[in-house]
């Protein structure tokens, strides 16, 4: 892994159960505050309740008229574009000039799980293409060019719930290669039906609000939303004249080769992740402020990544915000990035939200009240379905 | 930077292998089999030369997708002459247009039969898109970066990119390139919606009057490093682009050879007439594998197995030409070579992957 020149973050925008803005999400994380309730956008026949994360209010389509009709995990995902953009001082017209690439991590954004047309279908009731229609239209990376009329790379990755980390790290080399001007990076998930029965059928959903590296703690709560952050090469940032606010400093990514749905128990893919986004940052375990974890909640989940955490970046402080947020799947990573850099620029990190008891299988605990912090690098890490993990190396100066 | 063909695995309707592949486009005539699936013809892919790579045993919770991956993976090792690899410093990327579409029916059959409690978790494992990657990085026992892309017709240009950062970066020294998707009978249903009845058994691509797209299933993967191997002849990737045509012309003169990813759906093939240049011969070998979003794989490898065989295939005769395209009829020597091949989807999105000799 050879060391990368860094790529700049002008602009953030987030969206999830904790706030509507990035503003919204911190004053919600601050505060301890979290909403997990019953889904109230779908009904279920399980005869427990699962709590969720749910965004209440719905986020508008975008201008462009082919954009009326389209996913919600879409207009999840514009919603956090348009704010970032604003925080970057971008308007429609600035992007029409530049090569713009758009790399945004989902899982449900591209699966086709129209329950009701399916039903149709298989009930030979020769369902119309509506669905079909809006499905085609709603890849999350293309929606996003289409509206703002953007003509460079787009790529929608899916690498389950460390997409929104990997979209990142790719948009970053985006940069650094000269391939782009600016990258319009991060992730967008929607609840809905087929993820929330797939992961109780799993049987690794808690149905009370989560409890990330609890010594009691019995499975996630799925969330929803959007995480973007507007990257931007040193050209670019010279002739706007705008400061970054941030930079990605590193990237790594490793899979474990193990298992479908459990990661190694030895964590080997999350070390070699971060082994190589700190050797691609130049940074050590020395200079981390802080770990934004993954910490879904889940036994197997928490007690991998405690333990390499431990191992890799001992007594750096960690937490989970799934507490907050619930697990927003391909969104996840890239809001996670948001509260990030928002906890660097703020010199405090907030507390691992659902956190009593230490797990004595575990040995470590996270942050369990908000806490001041000197360093201005950090860590943010997802693990994933498939037995992929992703890091990223965030910080508040270039070097 | 080039980004060097070293070994090519491919499965479809024609067979698998690059042998069957060759021995389709030598003859120029679609899969002898047409499957009739009840929504109309299609190219399906048998997996069965998986057991020669896989017990049998190991499979049995692997669905059809993530089989048509794997064997087209073993088959891209076998070919390049690298059986195992090197974990960590191997990258694992695939594409596909739709993921795991039967599966991800499969699971819903689960709730609709028998309620949501009784959803089925080996469906919903394996409905996710990076199922196929999880299933392969295990088998191969990889341990390197892994990545899924789904971005409908662009998803092997767009995917490509990242391999080439990979490469560039020193992240990896090779990366097992791959792209699947996979027909089901959703998809059979909606083609019929779209584009009519017609229950023809061959492909007339860049036909400006008429729907001819026969849905096609299978895997295509590369091995594809930095390093030219000593025994590979299939060249290398020099350019890979993607974007949206918008005025000025994204091929330059030098581009002389093409192959057309048009695919029988004649609101796009229409479109790439505002590509070319002035003069350009092209092919296209759509009716061989048929039409699916990874389409530009197919195109991929056919391109470097004419530089292998220092020959353009001739173009299958049912390929339209409309006077616009010098289709190319008979088989043209080749040396050296540059083929572009060229994919082009609604609103003008376009999907470039050039690979020459050496």
């Amino acid at each position: 892994m050879n060391r990368s020149a860094p790529a700049a973050i002008t602009g953030i925008g987030c969206l999830s159960a904790a706030g509507m803005s990035l503003k919204e999400n911190m004053v919600s994380l601050f505060a301890g505050k979290r909403c997990a309730a019953p889904p109230e956008r779908f009904t279920s026949s399980h005869p427990l309740h699962y709590p969720v994360f749910e965004i209440l209010k719905d986020p508008s389509p975008g201008n462009n008229p082919e954009n009326k009709d389209i996913l919600r995990t879409c207009r999840l995902g514009l919603s956090a574009v348009n704010e970032a953009l604003l925080d970057a001082g971008l308007g429609p017209e600035d992007l029409t000039r530049l090569r713009v690439g758009v790399c945004m991590g989902t899982t449900v954004g591209s699966t086709m799980t129209d329950e009701e047309f399916y039903r149709n279908f298989r009930g030979g009731m020769r369902p119309g293409m509506t669905m079909i229609e809006r499905f085609l239209k709603s890849n999350p990376a293309s929606v996003i060019a289409r509206e703002f009329n953007l003509k460079g790379p787009c790529q929608t990755v899916v690498n389950a719930c460390s997409s929104g980390t990997d979209a990142i790290g790719i948009g970053a080399s985006w940069i650094r290669s000269g391939m782009c001007d600016m990258v319009i990076a991060g992730g967008a998930d929607e609840l809905c039906r087929v993820t929330y029965n797939g992961f109780i059928s799993l049987m690794i959903t808690d149905d009370s609000p989560c409890r990330p590296f609890d010594r009691d703690r019995k499975g996630l709560n799925l969330g929803e939303g959007a995480g973007i952050l507007i990257l931007e090469s040193d050209r670019i940032l010279r002739d706007r004249e705008k400061p970054a606010r941030a930079f990605v400093l590193g990237y790594g990514s490793a899979c474990d080769g193990y298992h479908l749905t459990a990661p190694s128990p030895e964590g080997k893919g999350l070390k070699n992740a971060l082994t190589d986004a700190l050797l691609e940052s130049g940074k050590t375990a020395g200079d981390i402020a802080f770990i934004n974890a993954h910490g879904t909640a889940t036994r197997d989940n928490d007690r991998t990544e405690a333990m390499v955490l431990a191992e890799m970046l001992p007594d750096v402080p960690f937490f989970s915000t799934k507490g907050y947020t619930g697990h927003a799947l391909g969104a996840a990573g890239a809001i996670e990035a948001a509260f990030t850099v928002a906890c660097l620029e703020s010199g405090m990190i907030p507390s691992n939200a659902g956190f009593a008891s230490l797990d004595p299988e575990l040995g470590v605990s996270p942050v369990y009240e908000n806490t001041r912090i000197s360093r201005n690098v950090a860590v943010s890490d997802s693990l994933a379905f498939g037995g992929h993990n992703a890091a990223l190396v965030l910080g508040l100066e270039r070097v | 930077m080039r980004i060097h063909i070293n070994g090519i695995g491919v499965v479809g309707g024609f067979g698998s292998g690059v042998k069957a592949l060759l021995t389709c486009l030598e003859m120029g005539l679609p899969p002898l089999k047409v499957h009739d699936t009840g929504y109309g013809p299609a190219f399906l892919a048998d997996t069965s030369p998986l057991e020669a790579f896989v017990r049998k045993k190991s499979l049995r919770r692997i669905d059809h997708f993530s089989q048509m991956a794997i064997l087209g993976a073993h088959l891209a090792l076998q070919d390049g002459g690298m059986p195992s690899m090197a974990a960590k410093r191997t990258g694992l990327i695939i594409c596909s247009g739709y993921g795991a579409s039967r599966t991800t029916f499969s699971f819903l059959d689960s709730v609709i039969n028998d309620g949501d409690a009784c959803a089925s978790p080996t469906s919903f494992s394996n409905s996710v898109h990076n199922a196929a990657a999880g299933h392969l990085s295990i088998l191969l026992k990889l341990g390197g970066p892994s990545l899924t892309v789904s971005q409908f017709e662009m998803s092997v240009p767009s995917a490509l990119l990242s391999a080439r950062q990979w490469l560039q970066e020193g992240r990896v020294d090779h990366v097992l390139f791959g792209a699947v998707d996979e027909y089901c009978d959703v998809v059979g249903y909606c083609w019929r919606s779209f584009f009519g009845e017609d229950d023809h058994c061959v492909m007339s691509p860049l036909s400006q009057d008429r729907e001819s797209a026969i849905p096609g299933e299978g895997s295509v993967f590369f091995l594809l490093s930095k390093e030219k191997a000593d025994t590979s002849k299939y060249g290398s990737v020099v350019d890979v682009r993607m974007g949206r045509l918008d005025g000025a012309s994204v091929l330059s003169s030098e581009q002389t050879t093409f192959i057309l990813g048009a695919d029988g759906h004649k609101g796009c093939d229409r479109l790439y007439a505002d590509f070319m240049p002035p003069g350009a011969e092209s092919a296209c070998y759509s009716p061989l594998y048929g039409s699916l979003p990874i389409g530009p794989a197919f195109d991929m490898a056919i391109a470097a197995l004419c530089i292998r065989e220092e020959k353009m295939f001739a173009s299958p005769e049912s390929v339209a030409d409309q006077g616009k395209y010098n289709i190319i009829r008979k088989a043209l020597p080749l040396t050296p070579g540059s083929i572009t091949c060229l994919k082009v989807a609604k609103d003008y999105e376009f999907g470039i992957i050039t690979v020459t000799t050496g």
